[in-house]
């Protein structure tokens, strides 16, 4: 088997509150196979030219979400994207930054937090098996693989633009809708999340890791808005 | 295999590929635009070739009648107005349950209003 090399132009964008007055771009090369994914670079770098750059990753076979980064502007994990010749690298938007890459997701964890994500029972938990349907709960495990990655919400530009929260948010929300067991009203958490401001895009369905659709989630809210939601609260 | 159990892809390019969603949003953006800047500027400029009372402008502007013979002007408004409608009716179908795939539907949207805009323009041509 023939393997061939590349070449890569990284520059990676540094910032270290402690020390830094404002961020700033260092341009590394990193040779290597040209499959290389952008934490391979990213993990060059950090072990042959810049032992202080901060990162994160976990799992590298895109389960975890960690590592999140925007390459060229675009949102992607990167231990799931292919490298290329020039790459500019940046920690994900529209959050605050820790150190270089690495961006605080505390808003996110406590976002997560308050929305109960949950089954809201109206009778406390019998503790006995319920079952659910075998399609709905292939469907409700295919919403579940969400990575919260915030891939969706660094590309969304809604989140920009508007008092959005963002598509990983509403789409959490939609696997509890769909929970036979939950009664929250989930629509009126969407609603009160900004889920209105969507443009409908589809750009987070595009750029989604998981493959999953939370701009269909937001067009099924926003049906239910219209329709009402058929489920008793 | 269930889609629950399926590793995501194990590769992604997807800085290499084509965001059909900021294109549609971009587009529907300024064909909106287009649409609001023709509406104005038509009613003003119909006041001074109609409106008796503007007649010393109307003679002040020959270039008028000229600019709104421009092929390329009707053309872009054409396209305009049928991108905006149609992106706006797919919207509004998708939010009520009908299922439209979204790379498609930009591009078959973007090709029938450029028909409609070349259509101005063969029509402009003689054709």
């Amino acid at each position: 088997m023939t393997t061939t090399t590349i070449t890569v132009t990284a520059e990676i964008r540094r910032f270290d509150p402690a020390q830094d007055a404002e961020p700033h771009y260092q341009q590394f090369q990193v040779t290597g196979m040209d499959n290389m994914r952008v934490l391979d670079v990213i993990r060059s770098v950090y072990e042959n030219q810049a032992g202080d750059l901060a990162y994160q990753f976990a799992c590298r076979i895109g389960r975890c979400g960690t590592c999140g980064v925007r390459v060229n502007g675009v949102p992607v994990l990167a231990c799931q994207e292919r490298c290329k010749p020039h790459m500019r690298i940046e920690p994900l938007t529209p959050f605050p930054v820790l150190r270089d890459l690495v961006i605080d997701r505390t808003e996110v964890e406590a976002r997560y937090s308050e929305l109960h994500l949950t089954p809201q029972r109206t009778q406390a938990y019998t503790g006995k098996a319920e079952a659910i349907e075998p399609a709905l709960a292939e469907h409700l495990c295919h919403l579940d693989s969400c990575l919260a990655c915030m891939v969706c919400v660094s590309a969304c530009p809604a989140v920009a633009e508007r008092p959005f929260d963002g598509p990983a948010f509403v789409l959490k929300l939609r696997h509890m809708a769909k929970h036979p067991a939950d009664h929250g009203n989930r629509l009126q958490q969407a609603v009160d999340g900004g889920m209105l401001e969507c443009f409908g895009c589809d750009l987070c369905t595009q750029l989604c890791p998981a493959d999953l659709s939370p701009a269909q989630a937001i067009r099924e809210f926003r049906k239910e808005l219209v329709f009402g939601t058929g489920k008793e609260s | 295999m269930s889609a629950a159990a399926r590793l995501p892809r194990n590769t992604t390019r997807q800085t290499d590929v084509v965001q059909h969603g900021t294109i549609a949003r971009i587009l529907h953006r300024i064909t909106g635009s287009v649409i609001v800047v023709f509406v104005l500027v038509h009613v003003v400029a119909q006041s001074v070739l109609q409106v008796p009372a503007f007649a010393a402008v109307k003679a002040g502007a020959p270039w008028l009648p000229v600019v709104q013979n421009q092929s390329w002007i009707h053309a872009l408004l054409y396209f305009s107005i049928v991108f905006h409608t149609l992106y706006g009716l797919k919207l509004l179908l998708t939010e009520l349950g009908v299922r439209i795939g979204y790379r498609v539907s930009v591009w078959a949207i973007v090709a029938v209003s450029a028909l409609f805009g070349l259509r101005e323009v063969l029509r402009y041509a003689g054709l």
